[in-house]
């Protein structure tokens, strides 16, 4: 079942490479004159430095359409997550101390509400139905005259599923609530329009697309005003939300990636599409094969599959040289069915063995042929050797 | 899986697959958790002539059963009671998070012996 040859990577949405504009601009600032400045520096090498990270900033901006100054670099969606809903929060205490967010968010924002609810403020969890979705009927339910934040992600991380986030953020906005989203999986694959879409904040990551990894961003909304509180305190650097010496080179890596986020969205949309469509034909004959997360509600560029009567930590074993995930990589060490899927309604036994392929640029019809032979080669191996199997 | 270790040992065994499948003979059971084991013997002559596994399990708990068929085929009857998961464990460097599946196989096999030393055995 398993065969020492090259990995074939199919992880896209746990991190995707540098794209080589990436790498180019990293090493520029790795290489250049001003490789030592310090981007605060008044000296003319740190304005040299000063002027990369505002470049970069502008990059961004224009693939979410957003002045510049809203935007807050951090070390990562994780990092923004934590930002916008601790800061957020507590900025606005003093009005409310009532939250909402849904169970099958990623953790860089469900443990962050939990130790919100530590320190005494009230959260509600809400469940999406079993098709992934948040029903806006009970998002509504849900929201209180003291409610002060909602957060819901864009594009879940281990299935795909896209949420209304403009009805969602359009909820908020009418009763004077901040939306934050997590935007990891969406950023630079679906398009963001922040001058349109009623959305607060939102956070991402640049090794999600094509960047680098260690950097990513948050957006504040300035209109309407967009309170936080800092969670870390030093320089002044970033309007004194998060302060730190900028990294120039990883956000030269994640302007470069936005700049080119913006001019490949729609073809690699099409591929995507393309890709997913052909590895589900690929493995749907299979019997006892179930797509978690509807083709109608999802981002093409993930595909997560359960297999019955099949283990899943053997099944990622018996996949090699794939690289895929079970759950999602954040959650994975823990070896538990995923709350994601259990969320969805599905039972212990079909939430282990569900594997999550994600896609990229690099990824070919080839790979996908691979992947389907492997998957079903490895499915039926590990049927055969259970019991009640055919060995 | 991050964080759990694959031996070469067992990353071989996982894959070889030899001893996979039953015989018509005895039989012994023992399941826990998302764990499943089956195993059935043919005996000739006082000693196991053929062993066979079915796992719903883990590669460790596969590639522990592979290992203990290959070892116990040919073997006397009674060394199906004597097998210990200790010892497979430390052949195969099976982390001791895996402890429980493979005890779970020590299990199997001691009833698999007790089952033939109780009852006639599938001849060849």
């Amino acid at each position: 079942m398993t065969a020492a040859c090259t990995p074939l990577y199919l992880d896209y949405a746990s991190g995707t490479p540098p794209a080589p504009e990436v790498i180019e601009a990293m090493t520029a600032c790795l290489t250049g004159a001003a490789s030592a400045a310090n981007a605060g520096s008044p000296h003319q090498l740190g304005r040299r430095a000063a002027a990369i990270v505002e470049q970069a900033r502008a990059q961004l901006a224009e693939l979410l359409n957003v002045p510049p100054a809203t935007l807050v670099w951090t070390s990562g969606a994780t990092e923004s997550c934590n930002l916008a809903v601790a800061g957020a929060a507590r900025f606005r205490a003093h009005r409310g101390r009532h939250l909402v967010t849904v169970r099958t968010e990623h953790k860089a924002v469900t443990d962050t509400f939990r130790a919100l609810e530590n320190d005494g403020f009230e959260v509600s969890w809400l469940t999406p139905g079993t098709n992934g979705l948040l029903a806006l009927a009970e998002l509504e339910a849900a929201l209180r005259t003291d409610t002060q934040l909602v957060s819901v992600m864009h594009v879940n991380n281990e299935t795909g599923v896209v949420q209304d986030i403009e009805a969602i953020g359009a909820l908020c906005r009418a009763r004077g609530i901040l939306f934050h989203c997590d935007a990891a999986q969406s950023a630079g694959k679906l398009p963001l329009d922040l001058g349109v879409l009623p959305i607060d904040l939102l956070s991402l990551s640049g090794h999600k697309l094509y960047g680098p990894q260690g950097i990513g961003a948050l957006y504040i909304a300035a209109r309407p005003a967009t309170g936080v509180k800092p969670l870390m305190h030093g320089g002044g650097q970033e309007r004194g939300l998060r302060p730190g010496t900028p990294a120039v080179p990883l956000i030269a890596g994640l302007g470069a990636a936005a700049a080119l986020a913006a001019r490949r969205l729609a073809a690699d949309a099409v591929a995507m599409r393309e890709l997913n469509r052909a590895l589900w034909n690929g493995i749907r004959e299979l019997p006892g094969i179930h797509r978690n997360g509807a083709a109608e509600h999802c981002w093409p560029g993930i595909l997560n599959v359960s297999a019955e009567g099949v283990h899943g930590e053997s099944l990622l074993l018996a996949l090699e040289p794939l690289c895929v995930a079970r759950g999602s990589a954040c959650n994975a060490s823990s070896g538990e069915p995923s709350f994601v899927l259990r969320a969805l309604g599905l039972g212990d036994a079909l939430a282990q063995s569900a594997i999550r392929f994600s896609f990229g640029r690099d990824t070919t019809p080839a790979d996908i042929e691979k992947a389907c032979d492997a998957y079903t080669s490895a499915v039926m191996q590990l049927r055969r050797l259970a019991p009640g199997g055919a060995a | 899986m991050p964080g759990v270790y694959y031996s070469e040992q067992v990353r071989r065994r996982f894959a070889a697959a030899r001893y996979a499948g039953s015989v018509a003979g005895a039989r012994a059971a023992a399941s826990r958790g998302d764990t499943r084991i089956e195993l059935s013997a043919q005996v000739r002559d006082g000693r196991v002539a053929r062993l066979r596994y079915r796992v719903f399990g883990c590669p460790h708990t596969i590639a522990a059963a592979e290992e203990a068929c290959s070892e116990l085929e040919g073997a006397a009857i009674a060394a199906l009671q004597q097998f210990r998961a200790r010892d497979i464990m430390g052949k195969l460097e099976i982390p001791v998070e895996k402890t429980g599946s493979i005890l779970l196989l020590e299990d199997a096999l001691a009833a698999l012996g007790r089952r033939i030393a109780d009852g006639p055995a599938g001849d060849d």
